[in-house]
C-alpha cells in the first residue's frame, strides 16, 4: 500500500510557479525516480514530500495522516526518525567529523554519544569510508563526502529516503558506486526511495519513473517488468 | 547505436595471438570476450579464416580428428601479427558519418507525418530505450556479473543514456524542427 | 538530546566561531562592568541628616557626582546607558561568521533537528560565552575595587570602592545578561529556523524599506516636545508626570530608533541613485550591495548613530549651559561682580562628552567587526570577481563607496535629530529678574555689620532671555569624528580584502 501520497500539490516561489497540481504515490520499499528537465519542479516536489516545504495547496499524506499541516517540530522529528534526506552536496556539517556527522541524527534523537559513534562507524564501514571517521568534510573528496552523507541519510533506518541528485556532483564511476550501495542498503532495509535526477542512467536504478514538466506530471508509471536488483520488491 | 562496423578479421587475429585455435574455439572466445555483442556465426568464422589464410595472415597449424568433424587449427603468421599491430595502433575515426537508423527514421517521419506522430514515435522509442537501459543496469549489478559483462554493459549504458538525452532534447525540438522541414526548403542531402 | 551531545554540537565551530565567542564574552564583560558600576553608585548609603550635614552628602567621596544623593541616580543611569553601545557591539559580534553558523544550523535542521533544538544550541553558545564574560567581569570588578581603593590625603575616595552592591543584584547581572543574550540570539535566528533549506532558497526580497523611519523620528520628537513642558509646569507629583516621563522616554527612544532604522532607507535610496548615475564599476558594485541588503548598513551603523545622536544632544545641552553662563555673567556684571553660573554643570557635560567619545570608539569597533565580517562573509563572491579579472582596487573602492555614501546622510540625520531633541528638552536659556546687594566699600568696612549697611546698595537685574546658539562647531567636530571613524574602519577592513580575494577561496566550501 502507498505509505506516502501527494495529492494535487501546488507550490510557487513568489510569482514563479514550481508545482501545479502534482499527484504521486510511493509504496513501501519502492524506489521511485522523479525526472525532468531543470526547473520542472523536481526538487520542490521532493521538499514538499519530505515536509521541508509546505505546499501552497494540496496535501501530503504520510501513512494515512496529513503531513503538511503538522507543525514544524513534528515534521522535523519525522525527518529525523522516519525520513532520510540526501542532497547533491553541502549537507554535511563542515565543523564536525565524518563520524559525528553520521551520528548526528542519532544524537539529535537522544542516543548517547558512544552508542551513536558505534552505529555511525558501522555505517561508514558499509560505505567503505571507515578510515575517514575522524576527518572533517573539508579534507575529503567529493565522493567521500557524498558517501558520508549517504551513510547519514540511512543511519536511522528511515522508511523513506529522499535523494535529490545524489550523484549529481560525482563522476560516473563514483556516482555509480554510491548509488549502488544506497540502492542495495535501501532494499535490505525496505526503505522507499524518492530519487530526483535528470540522468536517465540514474533513473534506471528505480522501480518506477515519474517525469515532470513545467510543474506537472508529464509521464507517470513507466512501470517496467524488470527483475529487481537483488532483494525483494 | 555505435558507429562503424566491427572488423571481425582483426578480432580473430587478436584471439589467435593468445594461442592457436580452431574455428569453434575462436567463436567461443569471441562470444566470451564480447558479451552482449551479436554472436558470431560459424559460417562467418570459417569464411573469414579462409580469406585471411589466402592473404597470408594466418596459417594452418595442424589438423586433428577425434571422432567428430575435421578440426583445423590456425596460427598467426608474422604478417598477421603485423596487421594486428597496425590495427591496434590506428586511431578509430570518431563518428566519421552521423548515421543512425533512429536519426534517419525521425528525419523521414518529419517529412511524411505530423508533429504528434513524430512525438509519439520519439516517446515510444524513449520507452524502449529506457526498458533496455534498466535491463542492462540489472544485468550489470547481478551478483554473477564479471568485469567483462560490466564493461560491456557500461558501454551500452553510456550510449543509451546519450540516446535518451538526445530523445528528450529532440522531443522538445520537434515542433520547431517540423516547422523548419515543412516551411523552408530542406538543405541538400 | 543529551546534554553532552548538546554541548558538543553547540561548541562545534571554526576559528571564526571562536573569535565570535571571545568577542561576545568581552562585550558581556564590558556590559557587566558598566552594570556593576551603576549598581555600586546606587548602593552608596545616604547618611542621616545631622547638624553639620543637612544636605545628607556622603562626604567620603571627592566627586560631587557620588557625594550628592540627588545626582547619584543620574550617574547610575548614565553608566547604564553606556551599556547601550556595548550591547550594540555585542550584536555586531554576533553577526561575525553568522553565514557559516546559519549554514551549520540549517544542516542540523536538515538532519532532523527541531527548531527548538537548533535554537537551544545557538542560545547555549551565546549564553555560555556571555556567562564566561560576566564572570570575568565580576572578577575584574572585585579585583579592581581592591586595587582602586586609595583614599587621598583628605581621606576621600575617587570611586565608591567602599560599598558593595547587594549580592543578589550582582548575581542577577551575572546570570541575567547571558539570559538576555540567549533570548536575543533566539530572536535573531528566526529566519534560519523557519526553513531547513537555510539560505539556499530564500524567497525574493520584498521591496526596499519605506521611509516610515521618518515618521518614527517626527512622532518621537513631537512626543518629546509635548512631554517636556508638562513635566516642567507641574509639581513633581502632578498627575501627568508619569505620562510626561513616558512621552519623553518613548519619544527619545523612538527618535533614536528612527534615526537608526532610517539608515536602511538611506542606504537603499543612495544605492538607487548611485545605480542610476554611476558610470564606473566600483560605485555600481556598491550600489548593488546597498540595494540588495540595505539593512546591513543600518545594523553596522546603529551604535555609531545612537552615539552621534546622543553626542549631538549633549552638544545642545552644553550650548544651553554656555548660554546660561553668559546670561549669568551679564547679570553679575551689572551687579559689578565677575562670575558665571555654577561651573558644576559644564564640568558634568564634559564627563558626558567623554562618555560619548568612549561610545563612538566602541561603536567604531563594532563597525570594524561589521566591515570585516562583510568582507569575509562575501569572500567567495570577491574571489570569483577577482578570478574573472576585476582589479582589487575596484573592489576596495566599492567598499569605500558602500560604507561612506550612506554614512554621510545618516550622520547628518543623527546630528539633526540629536540637536533638535536637545533644543526641545532644554528650551531657551532664561534667567529671572534678580536683586543683589552689593557692598561698594573696602573689605574692612563691608565686613563690619555696623558699617556695611550704609555702603550697601541693591541692584536690580532685569530678566534675561537668550536663544542658545546651534553648536555648529561641536556638531561639525562630532560628525567629522564619526565620519573619520567610518573611514578608518573601512581602511582597516580593506586589509582583509587581499586574503579574501585569493582565488584559492573558490575551493573552500
Amino acid at each position: 500500500m502507498s505509505q506516502l501520497q501527494a495529492r494535487d500539490l501546488t507550490r510557487s516561489y513568489g510569482r514563479t510557479p514550481a508545482l501545479r497540481g502534482v499527484t504521486l504515490d510511493v509504496d513501501e520499499g519502492e524506489i521511485v525516480a522523479v525526472t525532468g528537465p531543470s526547473g520542472c519542479g523536481k526538487s520542490t516536489l521532493l521538499h514538499c514530500l519530505a515536509g521541508i516545504l509546505r505546499p501552497d495547496a494540496g496535501e501530503v499524506i504520510w501513512r494515512g495522516e496529513r503531513l503538511d499541516t503538522q507543525p514544524e517540530a513534528a515534521r522535523s522529528r519525522l525527518r529525523r526518525t522516519e525520513f532520510g534526506v540526501l542532497f547533491q552536496f553541502g549537507q554535511l556539517v563542515a565543523e564536525l567529523t565524518a563520524a559525528e556527522n553520521v551520528a548526528l541524527p542519532l544524537l539529535l534523537a537522544g542516543t548517547g554519544r558512544r552508542a551513536a559513534r558505534e552505529t555511525a562507524l558501522s555505517w561508514l564501514e558499509r560505505f567503505g569510508v571507515a578510515e575517514l571517521a575522524d576527518v572533517r568534510p573539508g579534507e575529503m573528496s567529493g565522493g567521500q563526502q557524498q558517501r558520508c552523507a549517504t551513510a547519514r541519510s540511512l543511519v536511522t533506518g528511515p522508511r523513506v529516503l529522499f535523494a535529490d541528485e545524489p550523484t549529481g556532483a560525482l563522476d560516473t564511476l563514483t556516482g555509480e558506486q554510491v548509488l549502488t550501495t544506497l540502492v542495495r542498503l535501501a532494499r535490505e532495509q525496505r526503505t522507499s526511495v524518492v530519487l530526483v535526477t535528470h540522468e536517465p542512467r540514474i533513473a534506471a536504478y528505480a522501480d518506477r519513473e515519474v517525469t515532470l514538466r513545467d510543474g506537472a506530471v508529464e509521464h507517470s508509471g513507466l512501470e517496467l517488468n524488470v527483475p529487481s536488483t537483488g532483494g525483494a520488491r | 547505436m555505435n558507429s562503424g562496423r566491427v572488423s571481425t578479421p582483426h578480432v580473430l587475429l587478436g584471439l589467435l595471438a593468445t594461442g592457436d585455435k580452431h574455428g569453434y574455439e575462436l567463436k567461443r572466445a569471441h562470444d566470451e570476450r564480447l558479451p552482449q555483442a551479436r554472436p558470431l556465426a560459424f559460417g562467418q568464422v570459417y569464411a573469414t579464416l579462409s580469406r585471411m589464410q589466402r592473404d597470408g595472415l594466418v596459417t594452418v597449424a595442424g589438423q586433428e580428428r577425434d571422432g567428430g568433424p575435421d578440426r583445423t587449427t590456425y596460427a598467426l603468421t608474422g604478417e598477421g601479427r603485423a596487421a594486428l599491430d597496425r590495427w591496434l595502433n590506428d586511431v578509430e575515426p570518431p563518428y566519421p558519418y552521423v548515421t543512425s537508423t533512429l536519426l534517419a527514421k525521425m528525419a523521414v517521419a518529419l517529412l511524411v507525418a505530423d508533429v504528434d506522430r513524430v512525438r509519439a514515435c520519439l516517446a515510444a522509442q524513449r520507452q524502449a530505450h529506457t526498458a533496455r537501459l534498466r535491463e542492462l543496469t540489472v544485468l550489470k549489478h547481478a551478483p554473477s556479473a564479471t568485469l567483462d559483462d560490466v564493461v560491456a554493459a557500461d558501454f551500452a549504458i553510456a550510449h543509451l543514456d546519450a540516446d535518451l538525452k538526445w530523445l528528450a532534447t529532440t522531443l522538445s525540438r520537434v515542433a520547431d524542427w517540423h516547422r523548419e522541414v515543412r516551411h523552408e526548403p530542406a538543405p541538400g542531402p | 538530546m543529551r546534554p553532552s551531545a548538546l554541548l558538543r554540537l553547540a561548541l562545534a565551530g571554526t576559528r571564526t566561531d571562536t573569535v565570535r565567542v571571545l568577542l561576545t564574552a568581552v562585550s558581556a564583560a564590558l556590559a557587566a562592568l558598566a552594570a556593576f558600576a551603576a549598581l555600586t553608585v546606587l548602593a552608596i548609603p545616604t547618611p542621616p541628616a545631622t547638624a553639620d550635614n543637612m544636605v545628607r552628602w556622603s562626604e567620603q567621596y571627592s566627586n560631587a557626582l557620588l557625594r550628592e544623593p540627588g545626582l547619584r541616580g543620574g550617574t547610575a543611569f548614565a553608566l547604564v546607558l553606556l551599556m547601550v553601545p556595548v550591547l550594540a557591539l555585542a550584536g555586531q559580534c554576533a553577526r561575525l561568521g553568522a553565514p557559516a553558523r546559519d549554514r551549520r544550523l540549517a544542516a542540523l535542521r536538515l538532519a532532523g533537528a527541531t527548531p527548538g533544538q537548533v535554537t537551544r544550541l545557538a542560545m547555549l553558545e551565546t549564553g555560555v560565552a556571555c556567562l564566561f564574560g560576566t564572570l570575568c567581569g565580576l572578577a575584574l570588578y572585585l579585583v579592581g575595587r581592591e586595587l582602586l581603593h586609595r583614599p587621598d590625603e583628605r581621606g576621600q575616595l575617587a570611586l565608591p570602592t567602599d560599598v558593595l552592591p547587594h549580592a543578589g543584584a550582582l548575581a542577577a547581572v551575572v546570570v541575567g545578561l547571558p539570559l538576555v543574550a540567549g533570548l536575543a540570539t533566539a530572536l535573531m535566528l528566526r529566519r534560519v529556523i523557519t526553513t531547513p533549506l537555510g539560505v539556499t532558497r530564500r524567497a525574493a526580497r520584498e521591496r526596499g524599506p519605506g521611509p516610515w523611519a521618518g515618521v518614527l523620528i517626527v512622532v518621537g520628537v513631537a512626543a518629546f516636545i509635548l512631554g517636556w513642558p508638562v513635566l516642567l509646569r507641574r509639581t513633581v507629583d502632578g498627575p501627568f508626570v508619569g505620562l510626561a516621563l513616558f512621552l519623553i522616554a518613548a519619544g527619545g527612544l523612538a527618535a533614536i530608533l528612527g534615526t537608526v532604522t532610517g539608515t536602511g532607507w538611506i542606504s537603499h535610496t543612495t544605492g538607487r541613485l548611485l545605480r542610476r548615475y554611476a558610470r564606473h564599476p566600483a560605485p555600481l558594485l556598491a550600489a548593488g550591495r546597498l540595494m540588495s541588503d540595505p539593512w546591513a548598513g543600518s545594523r553596522a551603523f546603529a551604535a555609531l548613530l545612537a552615539a552621534v545622536t546622543f553626542g549631538a544632544g549633549a552638544a545642545g545641552l552644553r550650548s544651553h549651559f554656555v548660554t546660561e553662563d553668559r546670561l549669568a555673567r551679564q547679570q553679575n556684571r551689572l551687579a559689578g561682580v565677575e562670575a558665571g553660573a555654577n561651573p558644576f554643570y559644564l564640568n558634568t557635560i564634559s564627563l558626558v562628552d567623554l562618555a560619548v567619545t568612549v561610545a563612538v570608539l566602541i561603536a567604531a569597533a563594532g563597525l570594524l567587526v561589521a566591515v570585516v565580517e562583510g568582507v569575509v562573509a562575501r569572500r567567495r563572491a570577491y574571489a570569483a570577481l577577482t578570478a574573472t579579472g576585476v582589479p582589487r582596487t575596484t573592489l576596495a573602492w566599492s567598499l569605500v563607496w558602500q560604507a561612506v555614501l550612506p554614512a554621510v546622510p545618516a550622520i547628518l540625520l543623527a546630528l539633526t535629530v540629536g540637536a533638535v531633541l536637545a533644543r526641545a528638552l532644554f528650551g531657551d536659556a532664561d534667567r529671572g529678574p534678580s536683586t543683589t546687594s552689593v557692598c561698594d566699600a573696602g573689605a574692612q568696612l563691608c565686613a563690619d555689620p555696623a558699617t556695611r549697611e550704609q555702603y550697601t546698595r541693591i541692584t536690580e537685574s532685569p530678566a534675561v532671555h537668550a536663544v542658545p546658539d546651534v553648536p555648529l562647531e561641536q556638531l561639525a567636530l562630532l560628525g567629522g569624528g564619526a565620519l573619520a571613524a567610518v573611514l578608518a574602519t573601512v581602511l582597516v577592513g580593506l586589509l582583509f580584502l587581499r586574503p579574501s580575494t585569493a582565488v584559492e577561496e573558490l575551493r573552500a566550501t
